[in-house]
């Protein structure tokens, strides 16, 4: 039984990885795909089985009943078959797609691709879901696409975080009977970076660190180190700056508008570090540096990121982002986070 | 890999728009067999239907979850099928089976929670289309079908484009289908029919027409039935005089004092002995019939009709039969002898039959036919007395005859003296048995309606007619047969004696206007015939319907084979099979070719006439030597033009200016117009100068 069992499972890893490699040399990548005679699969549906043996049935009825009219009928029906089927393979063609490449986003939460689909008559019917995303699949349905451009967005919701190949992204319709299912395996080449998914760590003060403070003393340093608000000196305000730092006591004095500057952001920037956080999982660890790194690009502050990890599970040498401020350096953080000993999350 | 942990599809729900034309699918797909379903479970589809249109408003005007409670239904479906299976006996096995699908077919209904509920609820539906399908055939009936072919097959799109209004899905699916006729035609015409495959049990309906026992009155209640009986194609041949159009159905040579009867176990003992076949001479008529169903064996000719065909057998009295009831149209070649006698002898046991009369029943007439013999020494002196009492007295030709006592001949003859064709055909008979000459009545149709509408040209023979005869039950007919000697079996219509227009030409105008008085038809006959453009237009569908049944419903193996032999001679087989599968290689061709061509069509429908000017230009140029990328803008093209061009480059930049003003500016009617002419001049002007 469980030989059987494991040759089925051979057997079919086998026709699958042939089939993908029919499909990669038939329907390579491409940010765009036209449908056309060359990559469109059509095959009838189950209800498109049963019709046929319903048209059987109608043959049968009229042969034994000598009934050229119920013959007739069922010849209708049969051609109809065929007809239906050359109609559901226009409907679906003359399509095309483009996408982009790379999306990201947060663990257990749904990220969305857009696809442009732009046509030049209506066609029905138009669903699209990620096709290696084998249960749950999440459909997007396009009950009509007409002429022109729409914007389709198909959505994932994957849980954990990594830098993932998503495959191909199976467009079908069933119109106009349901009697032929059309199909596309479109190759986008997309790519999803997913980064931990955030959580709140509470008095998250306490889990910041100097690169250069190290040993034993290090608790008692992060409980000194709550003092970052040191104030050093007030500049002139830059339109962007957070409100959060204008300092209203001068403004009120009619001072003009400045911004309070504190010392620790700029000659001893944060360092959010990964061995410093609490939890001996490393995924509850990044999920907390993640949070933490949204915190602090929300206040525009100045932190540097150090992975590093002692944990055994863990084979990655230390990555470390030097400390910057702005949206680009927390994207480059999060990726940062997505790619960290990422060997472990392909399995 | 991913663990995307959401809802699948929605469960499967239909639109408001679509439950209702469901509703409405279901209805007609029940009515189309509403005439072969008994009246309590017409009651009990009825009651569903109602209690499904409530479902459906309730679900979606009041948003409270409508459900039947499963218990319920599953009782009602038990309590259905008992009801069925009760009076299955009564029903006959082919009714009890639609009753169990309409059944079924209605409840299904009530649970359609995923998409193959709904799928299988469209099979059943199709199923039962073709299943009424069993029970007629005629031309309007199958045209009607195929409209609601078209509203189940919408219902089904429905699904897949709920944006699409309901005018455009009918144009969809109506392409679909007249695409499809094209293949289905084809398969029609060449694909192997085949014998039936095992026994099915046939409808069981109630016998129309003429039957096999007559008193008086019974067939003037056939009169009043506007359905068609038979139908004739004389192939292009002369067609007998109306008044020779005389269709035996049956000889009633026994007589009870009430009614006639044939004489059905001498028949019997007869065709065991020998297969009777009548002696001929003389040129034959050679006509096609197509009988409608009757449920009844019997079939018509003229006399003496016979047949080569082995499934009609003849009988002694020269009348003609079929081995099995005809539940279906059938189709057969008859030649008739119209001259030939009938019976130039006969033995003495027939005899001693067609002179039987119960003594005392009519005693009157009796009497009579004692001083006719007495009175008359030849037979036919006797017979001409009769007809001239007929003739002399005051007879009514009615529909409506008084009522006789105990069907009593001699008060019809001396009292009320009004009355249908089997009156006088009785009492006729009646007195010529009492007279001594062997006599027996004949019923079957006279006449029929002569429709040449469809007036092919059949050969290049002028004297050849073309059209048919289509006889109705109204036709229907009795009249008489003596016996004498030297001649046979000698017709006698006293019909004639009294209304020689039915006779002659079929029915009088005032005999049509009692009919249609007495029926209660939607449209009557008299109606019909008084207004020139109905009576056409119903002839015009009598000739389409005849077409229809003679081609369609008459298409049989042996036509087939006749047909693909002389189209393809020999090696059939493979070249029909070539033939098919060319049809469907061609077919799919057409069908690419066709959706080509729409979206080509379609294209240049968006084009502009700015477009189309502009485009032209362009080719013009093209031609000239440019050789533009395929992507230029008009501006950059301008300058290609100017340097490849210099001679056309001011007027082609105020082309491409005023070319690209149309094109991508907002602009009102006029101004657009306005443009389009300064456009068009700047056209002529560059093409002048090309």
């Amino acid at each position: 039984m469980n030989l059987l069992a494991s040759i089925k499972q051979k057997l079919n890893a086998t026709i699958k990885s042939r089939i993908n490699s029919w499909l990669s040399k038939r329907v390579p990548g491409s940010y765009k795909h036209v449908l056309s005679s060359r990559n469109i699969f059509i095959m009838p549906t189950r209800f498109g089985f049963s019709y046929l043996l319903l048209v059987t049935l109608l043959f049968l009825l009229g042969t034994n009943y000598q009934n050229n009219i119920i013959l007739l009928l069922s010849y209708l029906l049969a051609s109809l078959f065929i007809t239906t089927m050359m109609h559901s393979f226009y409907n679906f063609s003359q399509l095309t797609f483009t996408s982009t490449k790379l999306q990201y986003g947060f663990a257990s939460q749904n990220i969305y691709f857009p696809i442009q689909v732009k046509t030049s008559k209506d066609h029905y019917d138009i669903n699209f879901h990620f096709y290696q995303i084998e249960q749950n699949v999440d459909l997007t349905k396009l009950d009509l696409c007409s002429r022109g451009e729409v914007q389709v967005l198909v959505s994932i919701k994957p849980e954990l975080r990594g830098v993932h190949e998503l495959g191909r992204i199976k467009v079908f319709s069933e119109y106009s009977l349901g009697l032929f299912i059309t199909w596309a395996m479109l190759d986008f080449s997309h790519q999803v970076i997913v980064f931990p998914h955030p959580k709140k760590l509470s008095n998250h003060s306490n889990f910041l660190s100097s690169i250069n403070e190290k040993g034993p003393d290090e608790l008692e340093y992060k409980t000194n180190q709550s003092g970052i608000d040191d104030f050093s000196e007030l500049k002139n305000y830059i339109v962007g700056e957070s409100q959060a730092r204008v300092a209203w006591k001068q403004l009120a004095r009619g001072q003009g508008k400045l911004t309070k500057h504190y010392q620790s952001q700029q000659g001893n920037p944060i360092w959010l570090k990964l061995s410093s956080m609490p939890h001996t999982d490393i995924e509850t660890q990044l999920s907390y540096l993640c949070f933490l790194i949204l915190e602090y690009g929300k206040t525009q502050q100045q932190f540097g990121l150090l992975l590093d990890s002692n944990l055994s599970s863990v084979d990655q040498e230390n990555v470390s982002i030097s400390p910057d401020a702005g949206n680009q350096h927390q994207q480059n953080c999060l990726i940062a986070l997505a790619k960290f000993n990422n060997g472990r999350s392909a399995d | 890999m991913f663990n995307t942990a959401r809802k699948i599809n929605s469960p499967f729900a239909l639109s408001y728009q679509n439950s209702w034309l469901l509703w409405f699918c279901q209805l007609m797909n029940i009515s189309s067999l509403a005439l072969e379903i008994s009246t309590w479970m017409l009651a009990i589809l009825a009651l569903c239907l109602c209690w499904q249109a409530l479902l459906i408003n309730l679900k979606f005007n009041s948003n409270k979850l409508a459900k039947v409670s499963p218990v319920l239904l599953t009782l009602f479906a038990i309590g259905g099928c008992i009801a069925i299976a009760i009076t299955a006996a009564n029903l006959g096995v082919l009714i009890s089976m639609v009753h169990l699908l309409t059944f079924a077919y209605v409840l299904k209904a009530f649970e359609i929670k995923r998409r193959k509920d709904f799928y299988q609820l469209l099979l059943l539906g199709l199923f039962l289309l073709a299943a009424a399908l069993i029970f007629k055939q005629n031309l309007i009936f199958s045209f009607m079908l195929i409209l609601v072919l078209v509203l189940n097959l919408m219902v089904l799109m429905l699904i897949f484009s709920p944006s699409k209004s309901l005018p455009s899905m009918a144009k969809t699916i109506s392409i679909l289908l007249i695409q499809s006729t094209v293949l289905a035609v084809v398969l029609f015409i060449v694909f192997p029919r085949l014998s039936p495959f095992w026994q099915v049990p046939s409808a069981k309906s109630a016998q129309t027409g003429l039957s096999d026992e007559v008193s008086p009155g019974d067939i003037a209640n056939l009169a009043l039935s506007n359905d068609l009986a038979f139908r004739v194609d004389f192939k292009g041949g002369q067609i007998p005089n109306y008044s020779k159009l005389y269709w035996r159905a049956m000889t009633l040579e026994l007589y009870d004092g009430r009614k006639w009867t044939r004489a059905n176990n001498i028949y019997r003992k007869a065709k065991e002995t020998k297969p009777f076949k009548p002696e001929t001479s003389g040129q034959a008529i050679n006509y096609d019939i197509i009988v409608e169903p009757s449920f009844q064996s019997w079939l018509y000719g003229l006399a003496i009709a016979q047949s080569t065909d082995i499934q009609i057998k003849n009988s002694s009295d020269y009348t003609i039969q079929t081995r099995n009831i005809i539940s279906q149209i059938s189709h057969y070649e008859i030649n008739s002898y119209l001259n030939t006698s009938l019976d130039l002898s006969i033995d003495d046991i027939t005899k001693k039959r067609n002179l039987s009369i119960v003594q005392g029943s009519n005693p009157k007439l009796e009497r009579l036919g004692r001083e006719l013999k007495s009175k008359y020494v030849s037979p036919q002196e006797r017979s001409n007395a009769i007809l001239a009492m007929f003739r002399a007295e005051q007879y009514f030709y009615t529909l409506k005859p008084p009522l006789l006592t105990n069907n009593s001949l001699d008060q019809f003859f001396f009292n009320t003296q009004a009355g249908f064709c089997v009156h006088y055909a009785s009492s006729y008979t009646y007195l010529m048995r009492a007279a001594g000459i062997p006599a027996r009545v004949v019923t079957g149709y006279l006449g029929g309606e002569y429709n040449n509408t469809s007036n092919e040209p059949l050969s290049n023979t002028v004297k050849q007619q073309g059209g048919h005869l289509s006889v109705y039950q109204y036709d229907a007919h009795a009249w008489s047969e003596i016996w004498l000697e030297g001649i046979g079996w000698f017709r006698v219509d006293p019909t004639a004696a009294v209304d020689p227009e039915r006779v002659e030409s079929g029915w009088s105008s005032a005999l049509l206007e009692q009919q249609s008085s007495l029926n209660n038809d939607f449209v009557d006959l008299y109606q019909l015939r008084n207004i020139a453009w109905l009576n056409a237009l119903r002839l015009q569908l009598d000739a389409l319907d005849y077409q229809w049944t003679r081609w369609v419903l008459g298409y049989s193996t042996k036509k087939q084979f006749d047909l693909l032999k002389r189209w393809f001679g020999k090696d059939i087989p493979w070249k029909v099979s070539a033939v098919v599968v060319g049809s469907l290689i061609i077919f799919m061709l057409l069908l690419n070719s066709l959706s080509r061509f729409s979206l080509w069509w379609f294209k240049a429908k968006q084009a502009t006439p700015w477009l189309v000017l502009y485009n032209k230009l362009r080719l013009k140029l093209v031609n000239k030597g440019l050789k533009p990328t395929s992507n230029i803008t008009p501006s950059s093209f301008a300058l290609l033009v100017t340097e490849q061009l210099p001679f056309l480059s001011s007027d082609f930049a105020e082309f491409t200016r005023v070319f690209e003003c149309l094109m991508y500016q907002d602009l009102s009617k006029k101004q657009q117009d306005e443009l389009l002419l300064h456009l068009k001049n700047q056209y002529v002007k560059l093409k002048g100068k090309l």
